[in-house]
Order: structure tokens, then sequence, then C-alpha cells
């Protein structure tokens, strides 16, 4: 949305850091991981699955209340988080759902993926953006600080089927530490 | 420090009751209780004067404040961030996985098994508004509706037998594949 404003201007991104409020987007760590280039690999190495870091800044939403939206498409295919999203009745899930799609053609366009539909969710996170504090007024003459939250969206797709982890029971993961204790063994002994 | 507190506490209770005591032998106090109840419209108006301190008595020793200040419950520790994490990321308060998300049959974007394409309810939607606009229009008035049955057709579409005696709505476009006759 704001690449087709500065298209239409016809200005530099460079030229408007009026549009930003704080600084630009270029500056920030999780971007900036978008412009890691690699160098060339060998012809026998595994094909490096391509990484795609997207953000949203300043959404106006609770970073815990985000959080469980984020836990929910961790390890997801691309295609099954933005279903899970569709349906889910928070104001957050239809902000991120907008965020997995601008991901998923910026992947296709930008960083050579093939199949867009071919990416999983390495990472997903949310964090705090900027606070502003007011006053809350309480019974008895007394008054609190309110905060009216905002908050940041991280995600990472990377190409490829999503991992499947294997779940461990609570039996396997006691055996598993008994057998560790019985491998133990006496050092320099005879 | 809680002893202590206590026990000022209890000597002040102790200092009152003697002081009230000595009054009492003095003959000092006034006694408040009634020594004959009688009904009926006050007589004296010398009783009215008396009522005024009790009043006033009453807002320095509420005794149902002291005794809800000493039960209000209240949090003897600050909970840590580990316990408030484990209450907060438990599994119930986690977001459940649906698996009742399926793609639609007729437009393909996702649905629920249970509730209708969103796609599709919109485009009816959309028709919809565009014969109740030319309903608006031929009835003219607000409640201008006869009292006949009403049938929407299209294009190339003549009323049948059935439709003999209701009001026909004429849209000029073609039948939409989902309006079934």
């Amino acid at each position: 949305m704001l690449q087709s404003r500065l298209q239409v201007l016809g200005v530099a991104p460079q030229q408007l850091s009026c549009l930003h409020t704080s600084t630009s987007l270029e500056t920030k760590k999780w971007e900036r991981q978008n412009l890691k280039v690699y160098p060339p690999q060998q012809p026998d190495d595994l094909r490096r699955p391509a990484e795609i870091y997207h953000s949203r800044r300043q959404i106006k939403y609770s970073k815990d209340k985000m959080w469980y939206l984020a836990k929910l498409i961790r390890g997801m295919s691309i295609d099954q988080a933005i279903a899970q999203l569709e349906f889910n009745d928070k104001k957050g899930a239809k902000i991120m759902k907008e965020v997995l799609e601008e991901a998923q053609d910026m992947a296709v366009k930008n960083h050579n993926v093939e199949y867009k539909s071919n990416l999983y969710i390495a990472e997903s996170n949310s964090s705090k953006g900027k606070y502003l504090k007011r006053i809350r007024f309480h019974g008895r003459g007394r008054f609190g600080v309110m905060d009216i939250v905002n908050c940041h969206y991280f995600v990472k797709l990377v190409e490829g089927p999503p991992p499947i982890i294997e779940e461990k029971t609570g039996f396997d993961q006691a055996k598993e530490y008994v057998q560790n204790l019985k491998n133990r063994t006496i050092i320099h002994s005879l | 420090m809680m002893n202590l507190a206590a026990l000022v506490n209890s000597l002040r209770c102790s200092l009152l009751h003697i002081e009230s005591r000595l009054l009492q032998t003095a003959g000092l106090e006034r006694q408040l209780v009634p020594a004959l109840a009688v009904s009926g419209p006050s007589i004296l108006p010398q009783l009215d004067g008396e009522r005024e301190p009790e009043e006033q008595q009453s807002p320095e020793q509420p005794p149902g404040l002291l005794d809800s200040i000493l039960w209000m419950a209240a949090p003897k520790k600050r909970r840590t961030i580990e316990i408030n994490r484990t209450r907060r990321r438990s599994d119930t308060k986690l977001i459940k996985v649906k698996n009742n998300v399926e793609p639609c049959l007729e437009c393909g974007h996702l649905k629920q098994k249970h509730i209708m394409c969103g796609f599709c309810y919109a485009k009816v939607c959309k028709e919809t508004s565009k014969i109740r606009q030319q309903i608006k229009a031929m009835e003219g008035c607000e409640l201008g509706a006869p009292p006949v049955e009403t049938v929407v057709l299209y294009e190339g579409e003549a009323p049948s037998e059935l439709d003999k005696d209701k009001r026909i709505v004429e849209r000029p476009r073609k039948r939409p594949a989902w309006f079934s006759y």
C-alpha cells in the first residue's frame, strides 16, 4: 500500500522520510535480515532454502493477545496458517493474514521462490510497540496510568515443506534419561 | 511488628473501656438507652437535641467498616513472571487449531464445513440488494407492497402459468447460475 503511494508521487523512498514517524524501516534489524547475501554455493552443496523476513510495526493491538495468534501459526505451512487466521475472530488475525500475504508476494517477486505454497512459518513473534500513557480515573479521587498499547509482529518464512516435529511422550523422555545415566562411564579407569 | 500493633490496639481498647466506666460512675456520660418506649408522635421537643450527638458518633466508629478492613483478602506476594507465564500459556488458554476448514466447491475460497462460503454469500447479497432496489422503485412509497406474491424474472424468461397472479420483477441480466427456478 505504501509502495504504491510512493510510485504515484514518483519520489524515491529515502526522500519521503516524513511519512514514517520514527526511524525508517531499512535500519530496523528484522528488515535488514532480508538484505543478507550469501556467497554462491558449490555445485555439491544442498540447496539453501530461501528465507523471507517480514514485519508490521505499531499495530493497534496488545502484544499479549497477538502472541496467542503468533503461537498458533508457528511451524505451519503458509496455506494452513492463512486458513486458520481467516476463521479466527480476533482483531489481530485479520492484520496477521495481511502480513502473511504481503510476505508471500515478496517471496515470489524478490526472493526467487518458485511456488508460493512451498513456504512454511519458521518464526513468528509479537513484541511491544510504542505505548502512550493516559490518566484513568478511579473512585475516591484516585487515578491510575492507562497504557494505549501498540505491538509489532514479525514473521520469517522459509521455502520448503513444514518440518515434522516428532512428539515425544513423557515415557520416552524418562527412558532417554535413564539411558543417559546408564551410558556414563568412569574416565581413566582400568 | 504485627504483635506490637495488636498489643497497642488491645491497650487502646482497654483504655477506652476504663474511661467509659469512670464516666458512668461519675454520672457525666448520658445513657442513651430509653427506660420506657412509647409508640406515637414525639411530644417532647428536647429529644431532638439528644439525637444529634448520637448520629455524630456513628461515622467515627462504624462497626461494619472496621471488621471488613481486617477481613479483606489481599495478595501476599507478587506473582513472578514465570508463574504468570505458565498460567497465561497453559494449554486451555492457547487457541485451538480448527480442522473444519475446506475449499468451497462453487468458488474455491475457503469455508467452514457448517457455514456458507463468505464469497458466495457476498455475491448473493449483491444480487438481492439490486432486486430490492428495483422493487423499491416499482413500489414508489415506503409501505407500497401489493398483497400478492413476487417473482423475479431475468432476460429471455416469460412468466409461466404458476406466475399468473404474481407481481413480476424484471432484472435486465442473465439468470445467475445459483438462482434456480
